[in-house]
């Protein structure tokens, strides 16, 4: 682990994530920047540093994301850079960034509008060119296949899988931003049609439009931005193999490892809040189960991705939650994850904390 | 205080502009292979994998570190994916200093590469939509400007066309080989984007390249087994707006404050002389010239001077891309990173016949989109190269 | 809900497959599963890396199958165009005989209730063969494969190249700022917007200003005019590809327009061969007739292009500078 050096999230912003806006990506990306700076106290051009994730091919155009720049407030021309991965991933690179020391904010954003396409006809192309995506091996379809491997080994009910995505739309109804929410009884939850057997339709996320930023910096910065910054206790990230076929799909092992290298301490159960990336019920189980969070850890109070999912920016939105309810709701510990790739593939996990 | 980075292995492919001998994965590990071999490491060793490239739709995989996570040694790793546009291979190598630097990892392994033979890289700019500008459209405008405002004679461009491409055949990986290149051959070359000529073009390649970053002590390491690595005295990138009224493209303030905060980490307060030799993204020839002056190496007016003086020739004063550059070789993800990576291997003193005699101190800069993405380092052969 | 424009993206990929995964297409078109030694394992479809520790598996390709065991499966009661079959079936995990990992691949078996975990499955071929994962059309339930009667054998030479075709359809909602441009257009009116803050005028409608960040919005509209002078120009010499629609070289020309700091970028310039382009030509705006927007042509903005009219160039030397 490097030296510390005290950074911290200070201030974020987010659109209303919603099944299909009218605004463009950059549009959206103004209306959350906006917000954030706001909320920090800075201008754009204060800004040391900016980090932005979004995805050409949920755009829909090549160097989609040289568009967005115009959100940023880039003038004078700004320390800068993209990730072609969710808005999580651009955090973990600005928190790198600042680690060097000479700089002392960041500005990081997720944003994407699935609406636009149909992503079961998308996600494919991220698969194994070779095995999987000619085949049209969809999101939904995988997901499904870890559920049943969880299901089949005990680890997890299709009750308790209902349970998640009621609860989720349910507390969402208390997120102004979130998009599904409502109160859905679990019996008549059960009594509906697979649409990926044994996956239900409410085992599935929406399909979303949305934009987030968040703003970081490091120690008498943040301490002066913000009453009561969400400090980065640590923050890591893992890849597993990609195939899911290769895997054990019953367990995150990438999760938890990311977990472990963020500082994680298993044993303290000290976790108050946890904003996990899960697009699917199963995989908040899953997750809880592998990061051996108990029955005192709040999991997704936001409504989670069950109940937005605008991808690309999803991951962000988990660490903007987390933040929120220690900058905003008085939390001392919490943790936030996203994830990228079939089944769980790759796994970050941020734990925030305050300090006196 | 940020922990000295050193680059301590290279590794790249022969590009072509078609590898079909190779799969996608088996194009990048060639190079992450060779680059392993040159440090002297295995997979293993690797704590962290940064994957760099450019637009997916190049080769229709989206997300390609998800597939190629686990063929680049990644399983129960951190595996990242950046995306500057054509900066992106300097950026890629940025972001993996950076790892270093901040001390979150001590090994990593940067790699950046483009399969473009698998799409059609006309059809990718254009997003598939008809009468694209292509690659040398939007900055055809920029350089008759350049001609204009600098006053600089016609040749000058095809000057530069030359020099690359002489240089490239001294670099084994290169894809252009031209051996009977010459003024007239470039002068008779069919008119691309006026005024760009074909041979003053970059072509389409596929390839990749990789470099092994370490801490200060697998530098130190390196040296000792009589592998000099090259030390990074300074990283630096700067994003503008592409388009905006009175913006300058031509003489971008990125690329101005881009080169002067890389300068101000490097302790340079002269480039021109304290700098050794240069790898700069010049896709199309007008762009050497333009790039000396943006990065303030050659006074406003006078870049075009020094390539007409051959101050830019491998025997010159100030060599430029004696690696052939991108007019050479450009598998767009990789070319940024390929910049970043020759540089390094000049002040390692393994340039072989593309060798600067005691080059100790060299720069690297990509660039990307409408000219406003900016990504550069220096390199030395000691941390203290100025006394 | 705003108007949207639709745009495809597609394009016909082509793959090398390289060594290992070309053997096993060429495999394939010859009815025959390969696995690759993997430690004392085999693992199918075979990589060219041990997916834990990169290292390249080198083990010369083993026969494995035909048939194998369903360990996990899902059922597909809507397919997607993407999808192998256009009927509901299953898509599932198959590790075949003599392979210790599954294959993902369908299973084509009528209902779900006609899969489980532990079920017996064997390919059903494709009648043509082409050397790609899709010449097994699916599995079925079973220990035989079956072969269609008109069976196409398998490749002549080795299989080095694969096809990937994908067609993917974006529906874009023009905002309502843009929405405003094209109004304007019906008009014969170019439209910009000064920035409240900067002064700046752009071009079109952009909503806000990228350097303050100031909203825009018809508050800050003003007409532009339409006559000014080519500036800088570009020819593209075009190059073939999917979508292309020119085969000539072409110009797109910056416009300075009159008695303003705007610049038009890339705008077509009518009537005037590439050659003919000169910086300080005088252009004036040129509208589609109501029966050519009907038929939605025009380019920048409604604009159908912009004509030389004819006076005298304008001669300063610094005009090729106005770019933006």
């Amino acid at each position: 682990m490097p030296e510390s050096t005290d950074i911290a999230i200070v201030a974020w912003g987010m659109t209303p994530m919603v099944r299909h806006t009218d605004q463009t990506e950059p549009g959206l990306l103004r209306v959350a920047i906006g917000q954030a700076v706001e909320r920090a106290g800075v201008s754009r051009q204060e800004i040391d540093f900016t980090c932005e994730g979004s995805c050409d091919y949920i755009s829909g155009a090549t160097f989609s994301f040289v568009q967005n720049i115009g959100a940023l407030g880039a003038w004078p021309p700004k320390r800068d850079s993209h990730v072609e991965m969710d808005g999580a991933w651009a955090f973990y690179e600005a928190w790198v960034r600042l680690l060097h020391g000479d700089i002392q904010t960041a500005l990081v954003t997720g944003s994407g509008r699935s609406s636009t396409a149909e992503p079961s006809l998308i996600y494919p192309m991220e698969m194994d060119p070779y095995y999987l995506a000619p085949l049209g091996a969809d999101p939904a379809t995988l997901a499904a296949l870890q559920a049943r491997a969880l299901l089949d080994a005990g680890k997890i009910t299709e009750r308790q899988m209902a349970e998640v995505a009621a609860r989720s739309r349910r507390v969402a109804q208390d997120n102004p931003y979130a998009q599904v929410r409502g109160d859905f009884d679990v019996e008549e939850l059960l009594a509906s049609d697979y649409v990926r057997d044994p996956l239900r339709r409410h085992d599935l996320p929406p399909i979303s439009d949305g934009a987030c930023a968040v703003v970081l910096a490091t120690a008498d910065k943040a301490r002066e931005l913000c009453e009561r910054p969400a400090w980065v206790s640590g923050i890591a990230h893992r890849s597993e193999v990609h195939n899911p076929a290769l895997r054990d799909l019953t367990d995150s092992v990438g999760t938890r490892d990311a977990a472990l290298a963020a500082g994680l301490d298993l044993s303290a159960d000290s976790i108050d809040v946890a904003e996990l990336q899960a697009a699917f019920s199963h995989e908040e189980l899953l997750l809880r189960a592998s990061l051996g969070l108990s029955e005192r850890t709040e999991i997704n109070p936001s409504g989670g991705a069950l109940a937005a999912n605008p991808i690309m920016a999803t991951g962000l939105v988990r660490i903007a939650e987390a933040a929120r309810q220690i900058i905003e709701n008085g939390r001392q510990k919490t943790l936030a994850h996203s994830t990228s790739g079939p089944c769980l593939q790759q796994n970050l996990v941020c734990i925030l904390e305050a300090r006196p | 205080m940020s922990e000295p980075c050193a680059v301590v292995g290279v590794g790249q492919t022969h590009h072509k502009s078609r590898r079909r001998d190779v799969s996608f994965a088996g194009l990048v590990r060639e190079a992450a292979v060779r680059a392993l071999e040159d440090a002297h490491m295995t997979w293993a060793d690797i704590e962290a994998v940064i994957i760099g490239k450019a637009p997916d739709l190049f080769e229709g995989v989206m997300k390609p570190e998800l597939y190629l996570s686990d063929a680049l040694g990644g399983a129960g790793k951190p595996v990242f994916r950046v995306h500057t546009a054509g900066s992106v291979g300097g950026a890629t190598a940025i972001v993996a200093a950076h790892h270093i630097q901040s001390r979150v990892h001590r090994r990593v392994l940067a790699l950046a590469f483009e399969k473009q033979s698998e799409g059609n890289t006309q059809f990718a700019l254009g997003s598939g939509r008809g009468a694209s500008l292509g690659a040398g459209g939007a900055f055809a405008p920029f350089m008759r400007a350049y001609i204009q405002r600098s006053g600089a004679p016609e040749h000058i461009g095809w000057k530069v066309a030359v020099k690359d491409r002489l240089n490239a055949l001294r670099n084994p990986h290169a894809h252009l080989k031209i051996e009977d290149i010459s003024i007239e051959k470039v002068k008779e070359s069919p008119m691309m984007w006026d005024p760009i000529r074909y041979l003053e073009s970059c072509p389409s390649s596929d390839g990749a390249c990789a470099v092994v970053l370490t801490d200060q002590q697998g530098g130190k390491e390196a040296a000792a087994a009589g592998r000099p690595p090259a030390w990074i005295l300074g990283t630096a990138v700067r994003s503008e707006p592409g388009n905006f009224p009175g913006r300058d493209p031509v003489r971008p303030q990125g690329a101005v404050d881009c080169a002067w905060d890389l300068y101000r980490q490097a302790g340079i307060t002269d480039p021109r002389h304290q700098i050794d030799m240069a790898e700069l993204y010049v896709p199309f020839s007008w762009y050497e010239p333009m790039w000396l002056e943006a990065h303030d190496i050659a006074e406003r007016g006078e870049g075009w001077k020094m390539v007409d003086r051959d101050e830019t020739a491998l025997g010159g004063s100030f060599p430029v891309n004696t690696s052939g550059g991108v007019l050479s070789s450009n598998p767009i993800g990789a070319s940024g990173l390929l910049r970043f990576a020759e540089a390094a291997n000049q002040v390692r003193g393994m340039s072989g016949a593309m060798q600067v005699d005691g080059a100790r101190v060299a720069l690297a800069q990509a660039y990307g989109a409408n000219a406003q993405y900016f990504a550069m380092w220096v390199v030395a052969s000691s941390l203290q190269p100025f006394g | 809900m705003a108007r949207t424009v639709e745009t495809v993206i597609q394009f016909p990929y082509k793959r090398s497959l390289g060594p290992v995964f070309g053997e096993f297409m060429t495999a394939l078109t010859h009815r025959r599963i390969l696995g690759v030694p993997w430690g004392d394992k085999v693992l199918c479809p075979p990589l060219e890396w041990d997916p834990y520790t990169a290292e390249e598996l080198t083990g010369d390709l083993v026969e494995v199958g035909p048939a194998g065991t369903v360990t996990n499966w899902t059922w597909v009661g809507v397919p997607t165009a993407q999808h192998p079959l256009d009927h509901p079936f299953a898509f599932a995990h198959i590790r075949l005989d003599g392979a210790d990992t599954p294959m993902f691949h369908a299973v084509d078996c009528g209902s779900p209730e006609s899969i489980e975990v532990g079920a017996r499955v064997a390919p059903r071929w494709r009648a043509a063969r082409v050397g790609s994962i899709t010449d097994i059309e699916c599995f079925v339930i079973g220990e035989e494969p079956v072969t269609p009667e008109a069976d196409g054998g398998g490749a002549a030479e080795p299989v080095t190249l694969m096809d990937y075709h994908v067609a993917i359809t974006y529906n874009n909602p023009v905002p309502a700022n843009a929405e405003r441009s094209v109004e304007a257009a019906g008009r014969q009116v170019l439209l910009g917007q000064r920035c409240p803050e900067c002064g700046r005028v752009y071009s079109g409608i952009v909503g806000s200003c990228v350097i303050d960040d100031a909203d825009m919005g018809p508050d800050h509209e003003v007409e532009l005019p339409q006559r000014g002078t080519v500036t800088n120009f570009t020819i593209v010499t075009p190059t073939q590809y999917p979508g292309q629609t020119e085969t000539e070289p072409f110009s797109r020309c910056m416009i300075l327009l009159e008695a303003s700091d705007v610049v038009l970028s890339f705008q077509l310039v009518l009537d005037t061969p590439p050659t003919d382009i000169r910086v300080g030509m005088k252009v004036a705006a040129v509208w589609p007739s109501p029966a050519e927007r009907a038929s939605a042509g025009g380019a920048g903005g409604g604009l159908v292009g912009w004509m030389p009219t004819g006076e005298p160039d304008n001669s300063d030397p610094d005009l090729v500078n106005r770019i933006m």
